[in-house]
């Protein structure tokens, strides 16, 4: 059973087929992101550049690097548009939609949007101290023990992190974008 | 929805009333100028720009107020709206027409169930034949008046990506016909609508439709989708109450598919088919019959150093049949290329080269006709525009011009300069001096009421032999502002000049003919902005003034009818409001003030559209009522004899996977 959502043109052609695997699979939501999600999606096109991960996450040298949307999908087919044809250390990039945190598998970034929000801190649970570089997008994201929050302030897109979760993760986060970025204090911290 | 999404990250917080109030305050200052849209909300920056951006230059992306950097001096240097996809959703449009309201620089006057009269900068008639409406660059016009049949512009507004209306002449890039403004309607890729999409809903003078597209891929390389609608409508009113009559039903279906051919550009080949049919009241025999197809494909290449190549042809057919009387079939074969060239750096130059063969074959009735009946016609165009940037980043010069050949007329050539500066990021002053003809087609020339062979002492019309060119000199005259981040206006003045317009001239007792006898000027002004009085409430709208002097050329036997150049409004008004609530409900709404149209006289007007959305994952359930202020008002036409707009409401269930 088809749970996870591939993009769509990878998917057969045999529209029956298709058809039927759709009751299956995530509700797309609106056909052209705003544009909020537009500039999102490039960030995380650039944290694929800026983030390196150790060859054991991959299964061999070709394997692609996976981009994955947990939830509710505000990019549509942007991320997709702007990820193909991009490689990373060789690595094409691939964009992996899932339903939920169970079916994240072989993941490298987990963006864990708005309709996952409330659930942060279980979804960082079950992720458990794997390497993915979990992104959100609200300011509470950061303190509850995410890596990296795409957060809008004032129309603009401004990134916080916490500093702690990414050591922690042992992902080798370039200081260039640390540098951009606003850190945060875990919870508590 | 996404503003309410961010605002609710620690829950639905409600909105902070202090902060808001003096949003309350700017909004109703506001509107006695005319509160409004500026230009594209959305702003969107194509994958390819935006992964070349860096870190920094993401940050700076404004992202919730937006105005759509135009890209062409042509849009920077005219007066430009555009209406987004999310304008057209927000409104609870679904016909093409409702659509077009929401630019406040077109007139859109519903004449009635299916008839609209639709024209930029006046000169406003059922038969309106000074505007350019395109379809992904196909031309909807007919050559039998230089108008279009709106009836049969139907399309599933989900498909559109944006719909941008230029007010003033565009002869330069556009050719014949783009006198008063151009609609340019463009359809989303095949690669945004992928999945199914359903919609269907049902109203009161809507009587009920229902939509279904799927798009998916071939081979990683195209996208494809497929789609179908049928739409039907009850009859507007008689002025009384009552049936009108002219309840019309139209079913289309169609598909487009785009296809990246690597170091060989890209293909986009699309196409409909079409029918439908129109309620006639007695005494006709018979319902109005309508068909039509077309066939597109469009190829275009990006080079090295930025030149870009694009070429098109179409196959178009449109068949009408009017019992009683006439009937026409129309096809058209198009063909066009453009080429843009920067030189040097502080030069882009455009050129570009067209041929459209036009078959139109008309069985007259014994009412009126069209002789002869069947015409070839043949259009011959050419085009060289050279975009200079005077100075980097501030001011940029078009200059260019069009070459046609038409039948007619013959010989047409419709310049243009632009000139924009651009003093700071956030201010453009702009201006423009151009000439465009509405040059003759078949209704000026070969037009005969009642069909020949007439009685000498019968009053009759007989055509319009030696007819010629209707021309414009336009001086336009605009200023773009951000003043604020949430805050875009953009004010633009022109001040037309017409020739050789048509009147209807009387050549003895009992003979009348079509000659060019009419000449004056229009003025006006449209203002148009968009507000982000909050980050869950939005205003659009705009206002539009004109004032309009047209009179007979000195020395003609003339006889005009009523309104023959045109009836428009001395001005208008509209208010487009985008309310977000928690619990994904939106409530919008639309407010129009049409001023009186005199001649013949059709009241001023006030309409209020509201409408209710909640939406849910892929799920989207709307409640629109239109026209709720009134129970019902006429937009257009001669009384008696004209229909009126009830209020109506309808409901929109839609469905994305």
């Amino acid at each position: 059973m088809a749970m996870v959502r591939i993009r769509p043109r990878r998917r057969s052609a045999t529209v029956l087929a298709v058809l039927s695997a759709l009751l299956f699979l995530v509700p797309r939501t609106e056909a052209i992101p705003e544009k909020e999600y537009q500039v999102k999606a490039a960030f995380l096109f650039n944290f694929a550049q800026f983030v390196q991960w150790p060859d054991s996450l991959f299964p061999d040298k070709d394997s692609p690097l996976v981009v994955g949307i947990l939830g509710e999908d505000p990019f549509d087919s942007y991320l997709d548009e702007v990820v193909r044809g991009e490689k990373v250390n060789g690595r094409p990039i691939e964009v992996v939609r899932y339903r939920s945190v169970g079916q994240v598998k072989n993941c490298h970034i987990l963006y864990i949007g708005a309709s996952e929000e409330r659930r942060v801190a279980e979804v960082l649970k079950a992720l458990g101290g794997r390497q993915v570089l979990t992104v959100g997008e609200s300011d509470l994201f950061p303190r509850k023990g995410g890596m990296v929050s795409m957060v809008n302030r004032q129309g603009r897109i401004r990134l916080s992190v916490n500093l702690q979760a990414i050591k922690s993760s042992e992902l080798g986060v370039s200081s260039k974008l640390l540098q951009l970025a606003e850190i945060v204090p875990p919870e508590g911290g | 929805l996404l503003q309410i999404r961010k605002n609710s990250d620690e829950g639905a917080a409600p909105p902070d009333w202090r902060r808001i109030i003096p949003f309350f305050l700017a909004a109703a200052l506001i509107p006695s100028a005319g509160p409004a849209h500026a230009q594209d909300r959305q702003g969107s920056i194509t994958p390819d720009e935006i992964k070349q951006m860096t870190l920094e230059e993401l940050m700076e992306i404004e992202v919730t107020l937006v105005s759509r950097q135009p890209e062409r001096i042509s849009d920077a240097a005219s007066a430009i709206q555009v209406i987004t996809a999310e304008d057209i959703r927000r409104s609870g449009a679904v016909t093409l027409p409702e659509a077009l309201r929401l630019a406040s620089n077109l007139q859109v006057a519903r004449v009635d169930a299916r008839q609209w009269a639709i024209t930029a900068r006046g000169l406003n008639q059922t038969l309106a034949n000074k505007l350019l409406v395109m379809i992904d660059g196909r031309t909807v016009y007919t050559p039998l008046y230089a108008g279009v049949f709106w009836d049969v512009q139907h399309i599933i507004l989900d498909n559109i990506e944006r719909i941008e209306v230029v007010s003033g002449p565009g002869g330069t890039l556009w050719g014949t016909n783009a006198v008063n403004g151009v609609i340019n309607i463009v359809t989303k890729e095949a690669a945004r609508t992928q999945g199914l999409f359903l919609e269907g809903g049902a109203g009161t003078l809507l009587k009920g439709f229902a939509s279904a597209r799927y798009g998916g891929s071939i081979g990683g390389r195209g996208h494809y989708r497929v789609y179908g609608q049928r739409m039907d409508h009850y009859s507007s009113d008689l002025p009384g109450g009552g049936d009108a009559r002219d309840a019309w039903e139209m079913i289309r279906g169609g598909m487009r598919s785009d296809w990246g051919l690597g170091d060989y550009g890209t293909l986009t080949v699309q196409g409909d088919i079409q029918a439908g049919e129109v309620e006639q009241p007695a005494p006709a025999p018979g319902p109005v019959e309508v068909n039509g197809q077309f066939l597109q494909a469009r190829w275009s290449l990006d080079m090295d150093g930025g030149s870009h190549i694009q070429a098109k042809a179409y196959f178009d057919r449109t068949w009408r049949d009017i019992p009683g009387t006439f009937q026409e079939d129309l096809r058209t074969w198009d063909f066009d290329f453009s080429h843009r060239i920067p030189l040097g750096g502080r030069n882009i130059l455009t050129w570009g080269t067209g041929y459209r063969y036009m078959q139109d074959d008309v069985e007259n009735g014994t009412a009126l006709a069209f002789l002869p009946a069947r015409k070839d016609l043949q259009l011959v165009s050419a085009f060289l525009q050279d975009e200079i940037i005077l100075v980097p980043d501030r001011i940029r010069l078009a200059v260019g011009s069009k070459f046609e050949h038409n039948d007619y007329s013959e010989f047409e050539v419709m310049p243009s300069a632009r000139l924009s500066w651009t003093p700071t990021p956030s201010h453009t002053i702009w201006s423009s001096l151009s000439r465009a003809v509405r040059s003759p087609s078949r209704i000026d020339v070969e037009f005969f009421v009642p069909t020949p062979p007439v009685p000498d002492t019968f009053q009759r019309l007989e055509g319009g032999p030696g007819f010629d060119s209707e021309k414009l000199t336009a001086f336009d005259l605009g200023y773009r502002v951000m003043p604020w981040k949430i805050l875009s206006l953009s004010l633009a003045g022109f001040a037309h000049r017409y020739d050789d317009l048509r009147i209807l001239e009387q050549a003895d007792s009992t003979r009348f003919r079509f000659v060019n006898g009419a000449e004056g000027e229009v003025y006006g002004l449209e203002l148009s902005g968009h507000l982000q009085a909050a980050p869950w409430w939005r205003l659009r709208g705009g206002y539009t003034f004109l004032y309009t002097d047209i009179r007979e050329m000195p020395g003609l036997d003339e006889f005009t009818q009523p309104g023959s150049q045109g009836n428009d409004p001395g001005y208008q008004l509209l208010v487009q409001s985008y309310l977000e609530l928690p619990w994904r409900i939106e409530i919008n709404g639309a407010a129009r003030l049409v001023d009186e149209l005199p001649d013949p006289t059709v009241p001023a007007y006030f309409a209020l559209d509201l409408g209710a959305a909640w939406r849910h994952r892929g799920l989207e359930v709307t409640l629109t009522g239109k026209n709720l202020t009134n129970r019902r008002h006429p937009e257009f036409g001669p009384d008696p004899g004209r229909k009126e707009i009830p209020r109506s409401v309808r409901g929109r269930v839609a469905w994305r996977w």
